[in-house]
């Protein structure tokens, strides 16, 4: 038996990070009796280590409630939770998509901050019915006034009555509940029809393979059933059906309107495409729901196991890591200064770096990762069309007739007094600025044509601080444009290091040729013979620092009796120099490949 | 050979580049005393087998104790320990509080080798690292050393200190060597974390020298002691023929020594086994445990044989004549220029190693980089 269409209420929250999105979430699973108290782990949504510790969101997940609310009925509450930052723009738009409801965590202490402008934004898009909250009130810095002034001002939103709440010490949680059953609409949709549900995340299971995390929208699905991926095209028979609860729970049938898993024996998640659409293959539907996206890697860069020895065991974890995120491409590549590794592909960066952390930490593995890189198109003297996302496979200048890179729309909003300086910075990453428009007396849209490989680096870094953290910013990728790209390359002591060659536009390569020879300058330890280091534009020498031969390596001091010390000392040092990669003579600290990213 | 070390944790005023376990307030004295002599008393029975080559009284400053404090120490030493006739008895000593007074009692008491510390003549570098002492108290403690009798004396000196100079650190030594001071510790100032100094060198509110400076200040001092008849007996010491110090030679030999007092470090065989320990470094766990009868020993290891063989080279190879091939073989009944043959012949390719039918030893230019070549002993 179906649950009653009208008694369910599908919403997610929206929150900046650190605002009480997971607390908040854990006290309505308590309220619903949904742990028991003593289950609950601190933050139960998140259950990846790398979420907590970040304090962010990376997959979505679900779970199902059930409250009685004021009026004796009992309500099936479907608690979306979303992602929280602009490489995974697409993920959250699809849970959004899941919903008809978002509740808008805003903190009463520091107000509304950027990110969470963005979320807004994207939810008002799918025509979610927003729910302003006003938490941490029990703290002595609340203002909620403020809040409720921001909330009004910024987004447009009433928030007179928005509910103050504390989540953490349960205060008022309940006219959360309250309010999700009296604004939220029910879902529409009709059981009968033909069966469409979207898939706002997939997670990959040991036992089952990967499992479609649905919303249903119109008809019923069931073990047993036939089911087809629209966009895929591919069929698979559904093994089992169920519901968050918030660990999996298989249930009878998933029904319109309801939120929950669909498990068919698929082998990886790179068929469980987010975004997609799921029917019957019996009887499908015309039209696949709209919104899908291919997510593509958009940012590259090489991979390799700190210690040459662990390439196999990289292998292995690359394999298990995209089981769980198909938007991860990887192939083998060969770097003469790095050895054996893998040239990897990611929606962005903050991907990039989790992925990479991931690597490190759930596997164990001691990573080297170079500079990211897009992919450039680069059309030959001979019409042919090579795409690069290796600076070091690009062909000699020689032969090559021009070469392309690929924009991006850039969407920034920012409360005006910050436009400004961020036009400056827009301007630095070579944007061609397009249209800035008022959506509101204090919210500035600016729209720039960008180049992305320069918002690959620290575009987003740039931005926060120009913004004192305020400014958000969204991106789709445009078309490629042809540009006048020029390979910068590296010399250590004359031999070239091949994992920091960078394609950058020839305006800008003097400038970061610069920069990155004087990081390396800092970054390379002093070794026992000068060592000179070179940026070069083919064979042309554009920059040179020189790190000094290092005169005196010896512990002076003994520490009396203290062996211990000393010797501490020497395992450091040893370890060091396990970090380091040789370049031709040069030894050159693993981090180092790294760090020159990080130039101001 | 066996060293008898002993902490006195104490000093009028902590310098900012110090690392050391030292408090610059006495008000603990009277029960850290009390806390030193039970600790003696609990080890005599350990040590009745031994006899001690050497004692060392070291801080802190052993000099701002009370008057007889030493002496009795000393006393005690003797009294559960067996101390070889002729040992080397020595005690530091900060030339402020190093009156013709203290040191005569120290003399009286049996300390026949002082090590001072001076770390610079030059008043305003003394002043840059917190010493509070100057130039002339150097002169005066000296003289007053030489005036109630001591003749093997010892100063300790530093390069690398802010606003330091190859000229004023040869200034240093020249008045050391003028003086006629018979050995010389020369380090060069390693900036700990934790100290004053690294947080003021941090936030830039001191600048120190260069390296390649403090390298320039090194080879010229190091060659200034040459010239004047001071060997270069270990990485950092000098001495006139006849004078190194026995104490410290000792633990560069890898030998047994005890240590008294908070944080110290020993290192014995006991039933066979090559074993270190120390000390707690909190001041009020070592008075509390030693009164409630028991010794505030932490970290006791064995050492594994491998580990005792690298120690030995680690140690050994701080000395200019490096390591006894002999003395290796009869500890260990191997030669070390065999047992370490890949790295051996390694280092002497780079010319950082050379060996004789007596010995294996470091080369200048491998004492230079020390710690690479010991890695490379480390990685067999």
């Amino acid at each position: 038996m179906a649950f009653p269409k009208e008694l369910i209420r599908n919403f997610c929250i929206i929150a900046h990070i650190d605002h009480g999105k997971s607390t908040l979430a854990d006290r309505l699973m308590q309220l619903t009796d949904t742990v028991a108290e003593r289950d609950m782990e601190e933050q139960l949504l998140d259950s990846m280590d790398i979420e907590r510790e970040r304090g962010i969101t990376i997959k979505s997940t679900a779970v199902r409630m059930f409250y009685t609310a004021r009026d004796g009925k009992t309500y099936m509450l479907n608690l979306i939770d979303t992602p929280g930052h602009v490489d995974f723009t697409y993920e959250v738009s699809r849970a959004l998509a899941a919903c008809e409801g978002a509740v808008l965590v805003v903190d009463a202490t520091q107000g509304i901050e950027a990110q969470t402008l963005a979320n807004v934004y994207l939810a008002l898009d799918n025509d979610l019915e927003i729910i302003p909250v006003i938490n941490k009130i029990d703290l002595a810095s609340a203002d909620p006034e403020n809040a409720i002034h921001e909330i009004e001002d910024i987004i447009g939103l009433p928030a007179e009555d928005a509910p103050q709440i504390s989540a953490k010490t349960g205060l008022n949680v309940e006219e959360v509940l309250e309010r999700i059953v009296s604004d939220v609409p029910a879902p529409k949709g009709d059981p009968e029809a033909p069966l469409k549900a979207l898939i706002f995340d997939s997670l990959y299971d040991n036992y089952m393979g990967a499992l479609s995390y649905v919303r249903v929208m119109d008809g019923t699905v069931r073990p047993g059933d036939r089911i087809r991926f629209m966009h895929s095209g591919n069929e698979f028979d559904v093994t089992e059906v169920g519901i968050f609860d918030p660990g999996r729970k298989p249930v009878k049938e998933l029904t319109a309107g309801e939120v929950g898993y669909i498990s068919a024996s698929i082998k990886s998640v790179a068929e469980t495409k987010v975004g997609d659409t799921i029917t019957l293959a019996s009887c499908p539907a015309k039209e696949p729901l709209h919104g899908y996206k291919q997510a593509n890697p958009m940012v590259f860069c090489g991979i390799y196991p700190a210690d040459g020895a662990d390439y196999g065991a990289l292998k292995e974890a690359l394999d298990k890591l995209i089981l769980n995120d198909a938007s991860i491409s990887y192939e083998p590549e060969t770097s003469q200064a790095l050895g054996y590794g893998f040239r990897c592909g990611f929606l962005g960066l903050l991907h990039m770096e989790i992925a990479e952390e991931r690597l490190e930490r759930e596997f164990d593995l001691d990573l080297v990762t170079t500079a990211p890189s897009v992919i450039y198109r680069v059309i030959m003297l001979d019409g042919t069309v090579r795409m690069i996302d290796n600076p070091s496979n690009l062909p000699s200048p020689m032969e090559i007739q021009r070469m392309e890179e690929p924009m991006v729309m850039a969407h920034i909003m920012t409360p005006p007094e910050f436009v400004g300086s961020i036009m400056e910075l827009c301007q630095e990453k070579r944007g061609f600025f397009l249209d800035m428009t008022y959506l509101e007396e204090n919210r500035v849209k600016l729209s720039y044509r960008m180049p992305l490989n320069e918002i690959i680096f620290d575009f987003f870094d740039g931005l926060k601080s120009r913004s004192r953290g305020y400014a958000s910013f969204d991106y789709e990728l445009g078309e490629y444009e042809e540009s006048d790209l020029v390979k910068l390359d590296f010399l250590l002591n004359g031999d070239m290091c091949d994992a920091l060659s960078t394609i950058v536009h020839r305006d800008k390569a003097y400038a970061k040729g610069r920069a990155v020879a004087e990081k390396l300058q800092e970054v390379i330890p002093r070794q026992q013979f000068e060592i000179p280091i070179q940026a070069a534009i083919g064979g042309k020498i554009i920059a040179r620092e020189t790190v000094r031969a290092v005169r005196k390596d010896v512990l002076a001091k003994c520490y009396g009796g203290d062996i211990t010390r000393k010797k501490k000392l020497l395992e450091k040092q040893k370890e060091g120099k396990k970090r380091m990669r040789q370049v031709g003579t040069v030894s050159v600290p693993s981090d180092a490949f790294m760090s020159v990213l990080r130039i101001n | 050979m066996q060293g008898l070390y002993i902490h006195i944790p104490f000093c009028k005023k902590k310098c900012r580049y110090c690392d050391f376990v030292s408090f610059p307030d006495l008000k603990c004295e009277d029960l850290y005393f009390v806390a030193l002599v039970a600790e003696m008393r609990k080890y005599a029975p350990l040590m009745r087998e031994r006899s001690f080559d050497t004692v060392f009284i070291g801080g802190g400053t052993p000099t701002v104790l009370k008057p007889g404090r030493i002496a009795a120490l000393l006393n005690e030493a003797g009294k559960c320990f067996s101390i070889k006739p002729g040992a080397e008895i020595t005690s530091e000593a900060n030339p402020e509080s190093a009156s013709e007074e203290k040191l005569g009692e120290l003399y009286e008491a049996g300390v026949n080798r002082l090590s001072l510390g001076l770390q610079s003549a030059n008043d305003l570098e003394l002043h840059a690292i917190g010493r509070i002492h100057s130039r002339q108290d150097f002169i005066n403690a000296v003289s007053a050393a030489r005036k109630v009798g001591f003749t093997n004396i010892n100063a300790d000196v530093m390069h690398g200190l802010p606003g330091q100079t190859v000229e004023s650190c040869i200034d240093t030594l020249r008045l050391v060597t003028e003086l006629e001071i018979p050995h010389i510790s020369s380090y060069s100032l390693i900036l700990e974390e934790g100290t004053p100094l690294y947080d003021d060198v941090r936030n830039g509110r001191v600048i120190l020298p260069d390296p390649d400076d403090t390298a320039d200040m090194e080879d010229a001092g190091f060659e200034f002691l040459a010239q004047r008849g001071y060997d270069r007996y270990e990485i950092s010491n000098f001495a006139k023929p006849g004078s190194e110090c026995r104490h410290n030679l000792n633990y560069w030999d890898n030998g047994e020594y005890l240590g008294i007092g908070l944080n110290s470090h020993s290192a014995l065989r006991l039933k066979g086994d090559w074993t270190r320990f120390n000390n707690t470094d909190d001041l009020n766990e070592y008075i509390n445990e030693l009164g409630e009868g028991k010794l505030p020993v932490r970290n006791t290891r064995k050492i594994e044989r491998d580990e005792e063989m690298f120690e030995t080279i680690m140690l050994g190879l701080r000395k200019i004549k490096g390591v006894s091939r002999r003395g290796f073989e009869e500890r260990f009944g191997c030669d070390p220029v065999e047992r370490y043959a890949p790295a051996v012949s390694e280092l002497e390719m780079e010319g950082w190693l050379e060996a004789t039918e007596d010995s294996m030893y470091l080369t200048k230019r491998g004492l230079d980089f020390q710690n690479e070549a010991l890695i490379k002993f480390m990685e067999q």
